[in-house]
């Protein structure tokens, strides 16, 4: 369970997050939701330790991590799907795969065959230069590098941004099943509804640095109010 | 203001202490005024306008240079003027930092550890070059250098005895010192903040930066070009060492410790600087320099704003508070 | 023809050290934006470490081992008490390492006194090719840098070491939050970095008059290396080492050292200035 409590972070003296309290269950998928620059991008960072939280608490299966560097946070089981993908277009998909396995405990470190299993084109191509990847390609990699380490909860920032659709609709499948099968619990911020349709089973809908409402994703699949409400859609 | 009345206070200091100190610690003294002025135009064009100069001695050599060619009449027997040689000094270096500067920062300049690399290696070159540059000396510099000759309403002194030196490069330097303080306390000095913090902001606000750059590099290499000017009348000779590396690093050391946002810690870096190194390399000998070094590097990593910069910033903040 | 050889066997020898001393500075510039103004310093102390061994009637073997195990030591040193508190304000590197380069020019003076020391060269035979003789000494110190070179870069080519480098260089805070120990990778790298300065100043020792102000020489020199070559790719090294030590080297034999220093970095002030992103490109300074 990923526990926050009165987290505070921010770029310099602002503060985008603000005494901000959550919690996120094992195994659950949520998605976050709201308009641009209400913090999102902000909350993951600050999990992910790679903005400092000012003060508050980051909990994750009764570790403390909010003082911990990224290395040490991913470690511990957060894996984390950056925006904008951040693959190493440089390096071979292999060599991608490899550097999510590097910083992991081999033992908890999912076998390589398991991933060429749920993606079965990094495979086909384990020798082709990531930089050549079409988008959805190279975001497929970036969700592969964050689940080799054998992450116990995965955190995406936006996957689908610049996909195309169908793509975006496999990738959705791909992740519910992989989070039906393992238990992994994701935290997913995502602007495309369809994405959140299939694969979120809670929606959280953000505003201003704070939850403003939380709900089942039935609710959201049966009406488009709050969708309309939160992100002008 | 308050800003200044420190100044002052500091220069009043100064004009005062000959009267503690003897001849020796005068004529010291006399020089370390002109090391600050150097420390000054490193501040400038660092400090305010961001530039990280790793040669700035090239410019206090090139006005020492321009100063003995002309007083000792190499140009033109007849025209060994003091203030004509002092104002070609400080035009000399200016129009050698606009070159200079143009070439490094127009289109897509050099800037950062780029620039401290590069500056550090035209010094070197001008080193080099003066070295091996028989007709200025050589290797050996050019000796016999005139002191200052002032010449006002037909009367004309030379500037031999100590006393006298003091008060008038006091003068010149205190001068600087209160022009540039007010020159970045104008618009301009706002403008040189904003290029040092956010030059690609102010080119799309309509200000060219590379002319703020020029104006910041040359003024700069004016006052060091004044400076250098100056030191080759108090020493008599000029040689290839007053323009190269090993000068432009100590300024840099001078600054950095004094504090290079400031105008005043700086100056009084280099002061503090060479006036504990004339007393300490006599204490602790060869290992004053060891000491230099570890000050140096310790005062970069818990004081990035300067050694003497940080208590005097609050000194003001307290006086602003009442 | 056969008066070119020496020459050019010359040229290659000094190119070659030049590039080993440039390939420590490029890997802490490339993978921190640390300037370490103290690098010649590392390798005068290896240099010296040399002395010491032969002081000490060691054989020259041994000095060798020794030099970049006394210089790591070095490094890992400085890399805890000064780098990693300011690798974040890389100008404030410049003057940190500054510092300390005066201090450990200056400790060495207090140690081993200013005046320049030789080092007796460990294999004295030269290599007898008709016209031409060239000391073995020397053939030995070119062979033992390529190997140097070429192990340098498999290291960060081949091995997961040299992969997580990589990464860290190109996506720093991506790197850390797949797991990566970004700081020990910077710390690791700033050692071996300055082990090779300390093995490339025992290996020329021999060869040079070792003197405490031997650092400045190679120190800029390499710099200038790695921004003519292009601070990216590991190769860029290899072009800007051969465009500095090359030009330099045969300018001194045709013209004069002092007109060769001269144009040499003329050369390069060019070349930086025109094609800021280096002969081979790679990125520009943070």
């Amino acid at each position: 369970m990923l526990e926050l409590q009165n987290l505070s972070s921010g770029y310099g003296d602002a503060l985008v997050l603000r005494d901000f309290s959550c919690r996120f269950e094992n195994g659950q998928v949520t998605a976050l939701m709201g308009r641009n620059g209400m913090g999102k991008t902000t909350l993951l960072k600050t999990i992910m330790g790679l903005i400092k939280a000012k003060s508050g608490s980051v909990m994750f299966n009764g570790q403390a991590l909010e003082k911990s560097p990224p290395h040490l946070i991913s470690r511990a089981g957060i894996g984390y799907v950056p925006q904008g993908r951040e693959i190493f277009e440089d390096f071979s998909v292999q060599e991608n795969l490899r550097l999510g396995l590097l910083g992991h405990d081999p033992n908890t470190a999912l076998p390589l065959d398991r991933i060429y299993d749920w993606f079965p084109i990094l495979k086909e191509r384990a020798d082709q230069r990531a930089g050549t990847f079409s988008g959805g390609q190279q975001q497929i990699l970036a969700i592969a590098r964050a689940l080799i380490g054998g992450p116990k909860m995965l955190l995406l920032d936006e996957p689908t941004e610049g996909i195309q659709p169908s793509i975006v609709h496999d990738i959705g499948l791909q992740l519910a099943r992989i989070a039906r099968e393992t238990g992994l619990g994701i935290l997913i911020v995502e602007q495309n509804v369809d994405m959140v349709r299939t694969l979120a089973n809670q929606v959280l809908f953000m505003e201003n640095g704070e939850i403003r409402e939380s709900c089942d994703i039935e609710v959201v699949r049966r009406n488009d109010a709050l969708l309309h409400r939160y992100l002008s859609v | 203001m308050r800003n200044s009345l420190i100044g002052l206070l500091v220069f009043i200091a100064l004009a005062i202490t000959p009267l503690f100190v003897g001849q020796y610690w005068t004529g010291q003294l006399t020089n370390y005024l002109v090391y600050g002025l150097l420390a000054i135009s490193l501040s400038l064009v660092w400090g305010y306008g961001g530039i990280l100069c790793f040669g700035q001695a090239m410019f206090f050599g090139i006005g020492g240079y321009i100063m003995a060619v002309f007083t000792k009449g190499m140009i033109y027997p007849d025209l060994t003027s003091s203030y004509l040689g002092l104002l070609a000094a400080m035009a000399g270096s200016a129009m050698f930092a606009l070159a200079l500067g143009y070439f490094l920062f127009a289109g897509r300049g050099i800037s950062g550890a780029y620039l401290a690399i590069i500056t550090l290696a035209i010094a070197l070159v001008l080193e080099r070059l003066m070295n091996n540059w028989y007709a200025l000396g050589g290797y050996n510099g050019l000796l016999n250098v005139p002191p200052l000759k002032l010449v006002a309403f037909g009367l004309s002194y030379e500037l031999w005895d100590r006393l006298p030196t003091f008060y008038i490069i006091l003068g010149i330097v205190a001068v600087v010192y209160f022009g540039v303080t007010f020159l970045v306390s104008t618009p301009y000095g706002l403008l040189l903040t904003a290029i040092r913090t956010h030059p690609d902001r102010l080119s799309s606000l309509g200000y060219s930066v590379l002319n703020l750059r020029l104006s910041v590099f040359s003024l700069s290499a004016a006052i060091a070009g004044l400076a250098g000017a100056l030191f080759v009348t108090l020493d008599g000779f000029v040689s290839p060492t007053l323009i190269g590396f090993t000068l432009s690093t100590e300024a840099l050391i001078w600054v950095a410790i004094g504090g290079k946002e400031m105008l005043l810690a700086a100056f009084l870096g280099a002061i503090f600087t060479r006036t504990a190194e004339s007393w300490l390399s006599e204490i602790f000998g060869d290992y004053w320099i060891l000491i230099l070094g570890v000050v140096f590097m310790i005062s970069v990593v818990l004081l990035p704003r300067g050694l003497l910069a940080t208590p005097i910033e609050k000194l003001m903040r307290r006086r602003k508070k009442k | 023809m056969s008066e070119l050889i020496p020459i050019i066997l010359d040229a290659s020898s000094y190119i070659l050290i030049l590039v080993l001393v440039a390939l420590g500075l490029m890997i802490v510039f490339g993978m921190m934006g640390v300037i370490n103004m103290a690098h010649g310093e590392l390798f005068m102390i290896g240099a010296y470490v040399m002395v010491l061994a032969q002081d000490l009637g060691l054989p020259f073997l041994a000095g060798v081992l020794l030099a970049p195990v006394v210089v790591a030591f070095f490094g890992l040193l400085i890399e805890t008490a000064l780098i990693r508190h300011i690798y974040h304000r890389p100008l404030d590197t410049i003057l940190a390492t500054w510092g300390l380069s005066i201090a450990l020019k200056q400790l060495v003076v207090l140690t081993f006194g200013p005046e320049s020391h030789s080092v007796t060269l460990p294999i004295d035979g030269s290599l007898e090719m008709g016209a031409f003789s060239y000391p073995v000494y020397r053939l030995v110190l070119m062979l033992a840098s390529i190997l140097l070179i070429c192990g340098t870069f498999w290291l960060f080519t081949r091995t997961d070491f040299g992969l997580m480098a990589r990464a860290v260089i190109a996506r720093p805070a991506t790197a850390s939050a797949l797991g990566i120990d970004t700081r020990r990778l910077y710390r690791w790298s700033f050692v071996i970095g300055t082990a090779l300065a300390g093995l490339a100043g025992a290996l020329v020792a021999p060869i040079i008059s070792v003197d405490p102000q031997m650092g400045l020489g190679y120190l800029v020199p390499g710099f200038l290396s790695i921004l003519v070559g292009g601070a990216g790719p590991l190769a860029g090294v290899l072009a800007g080492g051969a465009v500095i030590g090359g030009v330099n080297n045969l300018l001194s034999v045709w013209i004069s050292p002092v007109a060769a220093l001269i144009t040499v970095y003329i050369i390069a002030i060019l070349i930086i200035r025109l094609k800021p992103e280096g002969l081979l490109g790679g990125r520009r300074a943070k």
